[in-house]
């Protein structure tokens, strides 16, 4: 541990923590733009000198590339750096245009900052200034090539940290040129960064273009909604609409970045056709009046037909306490019929992992430092982006990856692939466990046996799992294969992707209820006869919407909470609108089992348009917000079960569901999160848990998440809804060539939901015999919950 | 361009990404540019991404991304050639050719460059063509160059003897 003297402090830093580190340690700020804690310190810009007076270097050098030493005496105000680093800035500044007053990035422009701290106030450059012609990159970044001052930070995010390839830097001197090689879309998934990494105008987002000042811009740490990583983010609001989202730094999760359908997925809160109004049976109602109705007519038929007639569907949208509520109201009418995820795989994936993981649960950071990972029915860049660029920071540093898979995994890394069928992971993953593959045939045997010995020789291996193809018994595998394969020395670490951003919670709460096909079974039968969703949507969620559809039918009452125009909130007989998680305050717990606050972003209301027709500023006032109905997802349950709604009070009552829920006490908003302390309970076991399928019809079909559009959250939006694809079918060159067809054919895909017209694409790396299609909303190809099969027939389309 | 070249210069350097420079060098000695499609080929063959091949093609001058012309024409305007009077030679090559620096004529016969130095200040003003230096070129000089291109047979040439030394060098280039 250096201890070294910084503008007369002392400080004592970590060994090979550099001097710009060990100064911000001490509030000292030094001015740079190219060194960043994710990227690493290349010393291009030249602007973080400071003068090492004594110590094993001397003079004025570039603090980010000196590690700290003991005994080092080092000066930032020292009157030669402080000179250097005013020239470094106005040569910075040479070809910057003066056009800060129509600059998306004033308000939060590090050179601006850096130039006004530098002293550097009057141009004396008087010569021509560089200029380009910027490049279209897609529908989510703005280039304005003219404002750079090549730092190289956008490159060093998107080629190397984020593995991009389509992005770089052409040219030289005063030609330099930061772009595609041609105009169009960023290919990576994570294009939105550089967004972030960019110090100033130069890569803006561009739905949120000249749509606000910075600093007219409310904005609140909050938690990602899209998938169950949990990532920080913070959204910026204003005109009761939120505007963008730009990455929050946890360490231990998303480190410093965030994936595309995070940034970019918030438009479902400013969704025009959001329901925003109390509803009793098809009837705008105040929330007063919906609240009572619920309560009566809920209290008659548990009074008519006993406190199992009315069931309750959770959801991993939203947050803890709400669902924590849910199950209180369950149990004021006695019921048992409490189910946390309508789709029955993932829920029982989501108890399993809960009930068993214990010590194994890696975090996203702990995956960064990983050397060996081994993906098992999961598909990170679908399933859980952020996933996909932490294995990329462990190969980096020198990690092995192996993916097992019938789909072609593509990760922004070098990884090794592996077909094998969704049916046999759990068995794969057992035999892995006992060291016994006699499971498997001998060809089989030689591509998996050395997964045993690279897991017995690697220090800090962790198992990834994918709840849509794993499902509970999958998932009970790998944590049984994680212990099997833990030695003394070092412990084999599990990480599994979830349903959603607060599965881990609801499977908390749901301990070992009825899954939802039984609780299906139930309406079928008229047991059940009322059914409140929280937050979820059983028509289309479930794994077999045809059955849920039918058995939903039946139901005498469906009451609808919800902040999505959900077919559920369509259909319901008592509607209660809710805030989207941007809007309210609530914790949610990630799939490693870490609780994490999110707090109020902007209050609900419909966002304010302008429409440029002379009605600026609006003609019509209210005495309250239109659009401003939606409450708290807790607040309402709080309501509905006549308590006081108070976010402190109910968190301090929450330790009677599990007693480690008494950490929300402790919950701050902006920090890291508090991971769960081990527990390690029986999980429930699943009656059953894919729909059948038996290839009777012609070939089987593996429904799967589709790419960065395709959730129900991200189709709501519209930047990212546009990125959507048409509906396709992925095969097997010998199963296609079976069936007469070539990649971009367009074919004819029949199943019981009905037909489709799709193109065929083609993936050597998949397994053979499949037919893989993704879940895509408003298509035919909509009830394809992700992990389900089906039976289906696929037939090459000629032109008529 | 036949794509069978390119196919032939990959090949001679055993299809490697490390040998990505050499081989583009080796493109532009053989079509005189980098074409579009040869670097799309190059790409697929080397399994390098675009973006990394455009990184180099534009940060070395050597490379042209557009197609040049069958006489290359360099002028040296280094602080040496620049107090001797290499303005002026430039003015010409570039009356005479109706090329400006940087470009090429829509025949593709001149393509004039301007270069910061040759490394043979002595010589100021340099002048290159197709390669061979012309130093000093000012009048005394002008029967040396034009000898050294063997180019003073044809009569035209003679005629445009009368007129600056370097337009001649550049006219009779043209006849070539």
């Amino acid at each position: 541990m250096p201890k070294l003297t910084i503008d007369n402090l002392e400080v004592t830093v970590p060994e090979g923590t550099n001097v710009l580190e060990a100064a911000r340690i001490l509030d000292i700020v030094i001015p740079h733009f190219c060194y960043h804690e994710a990227l690493g310190a290349v010393g291009s810009c030249r602007l973080c000198a400071m003068m090492f007076l004594e110590g094993p270097v001397k003079g004025v050098q570039m603090s980010c590339m000196i590690k700290a030493q003991d005994g080092m005496v080092v000066s930032s105000t020292d009157p030669t750096a402080v000179e250097l680093r005013e020239h470094v800035i106005e040569w910075a500044m040479t070809n910057h245009p003066h056009d800060c007053p129509v600059c998306d990035e004033g308000g939060e422009c590090q050179l601006q900052e850096m130039t006004v701290a530098g002293g550097h106030g009057n141009r004396r450059y008087r010569g021509k200034k560089a200029t380009f012609t910027n490049q279209d990159l897609g529908p989510f970044v703005q280039q304005e090539m003219n404002r750079c001052i090549t730092c190289y930070r956008c490159v060093r995010t998107y080629r190397d940290y984020c593995g991009g390839t389509d992005y770089g830097v052409l040219g030289s001197r005063n030609r330099i040129f930061y772009g595609r090689f041609q105009e169009g879309k960023l290919e990576s998934p994570f294009s939105g960064n550089i967004i972030d990494a960019c110090p100033t105008g130069v890569l803006t987002s561009k739905p949120f273009r000249y749509k606000t000042r910075l600093w007219d811009l409310q904005e609140a740490p909050s938690i990602c909604p899209h998938c169950s990583l949990g990532c920080a983010i913070v959204p910026g609001g204003r005109y009761r609409e939120v505007q963008r989202v730009r990455a929050g730094i946890n360490r231990e999760t998303n480190g410093f970045f965030i994936c595309d359908r995070g940034r970019f997925g918030y438009d479902h809160v400013n969704h025009p056709e959001r329901p925003r109004e109390p509803r009793i049976d098809g009837q705008q109602a105040t929330l007063e009046a919906a609240l009572a109705a619920a309560r009566e007519r809920l209290a008659a038929l548990v009074e008519a037909h006993g406190p199992d007639s009315v069931a309750f569907l959770g959801s991993s949208r939203a947050s803890l306490e709400a669902n924590a509520l849910l199950r209180d109201w369950a149990s004021a009418y006695g019921s048992t019929q409490l189910v946390y995820e309508a789709h029955q795989g993932r829920d029982y994936a989501a108890r399993t992992l809960a009930a068993q993981v214990g010590g194994h649960a890696r975090s996203l950071g702990d995956l960064r430092q990983s050397d060996l990972i081994l993906l098992f029915g999961a598909d990170p860049l679908a399933e859980g982006p952020m996933l996909a660029l932490a294995i990329r920071q462990a190969v980096r540093d020198g990690a092995k990856v192996v993916t097992i898979d019938p789909r072609p995994v593509v990760l922004p890394c070098a990884a090794r692939h592996l077909p094998l069928m969704p049916g046999r992971l759990p068995v794969l993953l057992a035999a892995l466990g006992q060291g016994d593959l006699s499971a498997f045939d001998a060809e089989e045997r030689a591509l998996f046996a050395p997964l045993l010995d690279q897991i017995k020789a690697a220090r800090r291996p962790v198992l990834v799992g994918g709840a849509d193809l794993l499902g509970g018994k999958g998932v009970a595998a790998l944590c049984s294969a994680a212990s099997a394969l833990s030695t003394t020395e070092r412990a084999v670490g599990v990480m599994a992707l979830l349903g959603g951003p607060n599965s881990y919670g609801g499977a908390l709460l749901a301990g070992d209820g009825p899954g939802f096909d039984t609780l299906l079974d139930a309406i079928q039968e008229r047991t059940v006869r009322a059914l409140v969703c929280l937050e979820s949507d059983p028509f289309c969620e479930a794994m077999d919407p045809a059955r849920a559809q039918a058995a939903l039918g039946h139901l005498e009452m469906l009451v609808c909470i919800d902040a999505t125009p959900s077919l559920a909130a369509q259909r319901a007989d008592i509607f209660l609108p809710v805030r989207a998680n941007v809007e309210m305050a609530g914790s949610y717990i990630n799939n490693e089992g870490r609780l994490q606050e999110f707090l109020p972003v902007i209050a609900p209301g419909l966002p304010i348009k302008e429409t440029g027709a002379g009605n600026h500023p609006p003609r019509e006032f209210f005495q309250t917000t239109p659009g401003s109905a939606p409450v708290a997802d807790w607040w309402l349950l709080a309501k509905l079960l006549e308590r006081a709604a108070d976010l402190a009070a109910l968190r301090r009552t929450m330790a009677k569901y599990d007693e480690r829920f008494s950490m929300l006490s402790v919950l701050a908003a902006e920090t890291s999160g508090l991971r769960l302390p081990v527990k390690v309970v029986l999980p429930p076991v699943a009656d059953r848990e894919l729909p059948h399928a038996d290839g009777s019809d012609n070939q089987v079909l593996l429904a799967t998440t589709g790419p960065l559009g395709s959730h129900w959250l991200a189709h709501l939006s519209s930047p990212l809804a546009a990125t959507e694809p048409r509906p396709y079918v992925c095969l097997h060159p010998e199963s296609a060539a079976a069936l007469g067809l070539a990649p971009g054919d367009r074919a004819r895909l029949t199943t019981r939901f009905g037909h489709c017209h799709v193109e065929v694409r083609l993936s050597a790396q998949m397994v053979n015999g499949l037919v893989l299609a993704p879940q895509l909303w408003d298509t035919a190809l909509e009830g394809l919950a992700p992990g389900s099969m089906h039976d289906c027939r696929l037939e090459k389309e000629t032109k008529a | 361009m036949d794509i069978g070249i390119i196919d032939e210069i990959i090949d001679k350097h055993g299809g490697e990404s490390g040998a990505l420079i050499q081989i583009l060098l080796d493109i532009q000695g053989a079509v005189n540019w980098l074409p579009k499609e040869a670097l799309a080929r190059v790409s697929e063959k080397l399994s390098v991404p675009m973006s990394r091949i455009q990184h180099i093609t534009t940060f070395y001058k050597t490379f042209s991304l557009t197609p040049k012309g069958r006489h290359e024409i360099h002028v040296c305007l280094g602080t040496a050639c620049h107090v001797r009077g290499a303005q002026d030679i430039l003015a010409t090559v570039e009356e005479v050719t109706g090329v400006k620096p940087g470009e090429t004529d829509p025949d593709l016969n001149f393509s004039v460059e301007t270069v910061s130095c040759l490394g043979c200040c002595a010589l100021g003003p340099v002048m290159v063509v197709d390669g061979e230096y012309h130093g000093n070129v000012k009048p005394a000089e002008t029967a040396k160059v034009l000898s050294q291109l063997k180019l003073t047979e044809t009569a035209e040439a003679l005629e445009k003897l009368k007129q600056s030394e370097t337009a001649e060098v550049l006219n009779l280039c043209a006849c070539q």
